[in-house]
């Protein structure tokens, strides 16, 4: 059986024959086993709704990344290849972090030390923004793809910057409120959207080049005869369309809507209490007035 | 519980592990040059043969059965040249559709370069299958086959390697051949004057193809 570290383009022909990426395997153990062990070591008990994000979120990374998906996105599909982005993006990185419990953070990242002021750094949301479309504008140049998915240490080291800048990137608008850097509408909602509107940018690119932009997938021996790399190049500014715009503005509503609701609740809240402080006023003016 | 730094160190063995196993391991990595070709110092993409080489002086079948000999039916018209098979999982088909597209993206029609492909696999390429290979690309490509010593004729007088079997197919469909992998230019005359290797994009074809129509 062949086995690789990681999914590359190799210019191979495509056979339905397994191959596994021990590199995904061992990323996948590291970060369950890390975090199991992290809660023992902390004597605190596995929170189920947490450890459950923090599996779907490992289990996303590995089905991208695992053989066949891995291997025909970064060799063989640009398609799929935009599609592995969306999801390390869109679904991994985010829930990850919803599985991330606040006391762990604060453990990993103690006040005051070094880690913890890198990561404030860089998670402060306009430099997160800057980060995240640096690494979003700079991994999808035909060069990049072309150098650096070719090789297995190359396309290893995309997939981790691709997630890396999806963890800043969502950071601030998903840690609790009272977490630094932490974001809250209506700046999450324009910090979200701007992110939507930039990534048209080289989904546009994809959708609109008369010419195939990556050799990696023109030259890849065709999946099926009559394969098209233009076609194919056109559905993948599709699918970052879809994931990074459409996807996205409905991530925003849903939040917005939620802090909508928080903030409404607030208010009802806020009135309930002032109309009994005057209910309260009223009954002791009158309770004044009928004493003689 | 598990000692303190037990994890991240059994993490760190394992990833070695992985790695060296990865790196020893016939694996499916190989290099993949994906960049196109360079720009040749007069502009063109296609490399240019030094060597005097004509349209071969050779005769084959269409699809219809019908001769067709190389050296003279093809002059008046630039010529591609490609020796392919239709089985063939990468180069051929990569080629083919690439300049099917190219010729479509500038406006070049078939009608000003003849596109000619040469089965080197008579044993399977049937008229009929060729014929429904090409219509994969375009309809208008010529599809000529021949015994193989014909084609190895042809072959003999570019000084191009015959084709060779090189084993199994990994998608396991027989054979497979081992052929040239260039795209060959011949002017209006039967002289070649470029080559096109494996690797060539549409990126190049659009810069060349203008370039064939109004030069050769």
């Amino acid at each position: 059986m062949n086995v690789a570290w990681w999914c590359s383009g190799t210019g191979q022909v495509w056979t339905w024959r397994y191959t596994p990426f021990l590199g995904v395997w061992v990323v996948a153990a590291t970060l369950i086993g890390g975090y199991v062990w992290s809660h023992r070591r902390a004597g605190q008990p596995l929170d189920r709704r947490r450890f459950r994000r923090w599996v779907l979120g490992v289990l996303a990374l590995v089905v991208v990344s695992e053989w066949p998906i891995g291997q025909i996105g970064v060799g063989y599909l640009a398609t799929v290849g935009i599609a592995r982005y969306v999801v390390y993006t869109f679904v991994a990185a985010p829930l990850l972090l919803a599985g991330l419990p606040t006391w762990l953070v604060q453990r990993w990242l103690p006040e005051g030390s070094r880690r913890q002021r890198a990561v404030a750094a860089v998670t402060y949301w306009p430099i997160a923004l800057l980060i995240f479309n640096a690494v979003l504008f700079g991994t999808h140049l035909p060069v990049t793809i072309d150098t650096l998915k070719t090789t297995q240490l190359g396309s290893f080291g995309v997939d981790v910057l691709h997630l890396g800048a999806a963890l800043i990137w969502w950071w601030p608008a998903m840690r609790p409120a009272h977490e630094r850097n932490a974001i809250q509408e209506p700046i999450r909602a324009f910090y979200l959207f701007a992110s939507s509107v930039l990534m048209f940018v080289p989904a546009a690119f994809l959708t609109f080049s008369p010419l195939p932009l990556y050799g990696l997938y023109e030259l890849a021996p065709p999946l099926w005869l009559g394969f098209d790399p233009v076609a194919d190049q056109q559905a993948a500014g599709i699918v970052m369309n879809v994931g990074g715009g459409f996807v996205l503005w409905g991530i925003i509503a849903v939040l917005f809507l939620r802090w909508a609701k928080e903030r409404e609740a607030e208010d009802r809240a806020a009135r309930r209490a002032r109309d009994a402080r005057t209910l309260a006023r009223i009954a002791e003016l009158e309770g004044e007035a009928e004493r003689p | 519980m598990p000692p303190r730094h037990l994890l991240p160190r059994a993490s760190l063995l394992l990833a070695a592990a992985a790695l060296v196993l990865a790196a020893c391991s016939p694996t499916t990595s190989t290099s993949l040059q994906a960049t196109g070709l360079s720009p040749q110092p007069d502009g063109w993409r296609g490399i240019p043969i030094e060597l005097d080489r004509q349209l071969p002086d050779v005769t084959l079948q269409d699809v219809e059965g019908q001769p067709v000999h190389l050296g003279e039916d093809h002059l008046g018209t630039p010529t591609l040249l490609f020796f392919g098979y239709t089985n063939c999982p990468d180069i051929c088909p990569i080629h083919l559709a690439a300049i099917a597209s190219a010729m479509s993206s500038v406006g070049v029609t078939f009608d000003e370069i003849d596109v000619v492909f040469v089965s080197v696999d008579p044993d399977r390429d049937t008229p009929e299958r060729i014929a429904e290979y090409l219509d994969n690309f375009h309809p208008r490509m010529t599809g000529l086959h021949g015994d193989l010593d014909t084609v190895q004729a042809a072959l003999d007088q570019l000084e191009l390697p015959g084709p060779v079997v090189e084993g199994a197919d990994p998608r396991g469909e027989g054979d497979l051949i081992g052929h040239p992998a260039q795209v060959i230019g011949f002017d209006a005359d039967g002289e070649a004057h470029r080559v096109w290797p494996f690797g060539t994009r549409r990126s190049d074809w659009v810069v060349d193809l203008p370039r064939i129509v109004d030069e050769w």
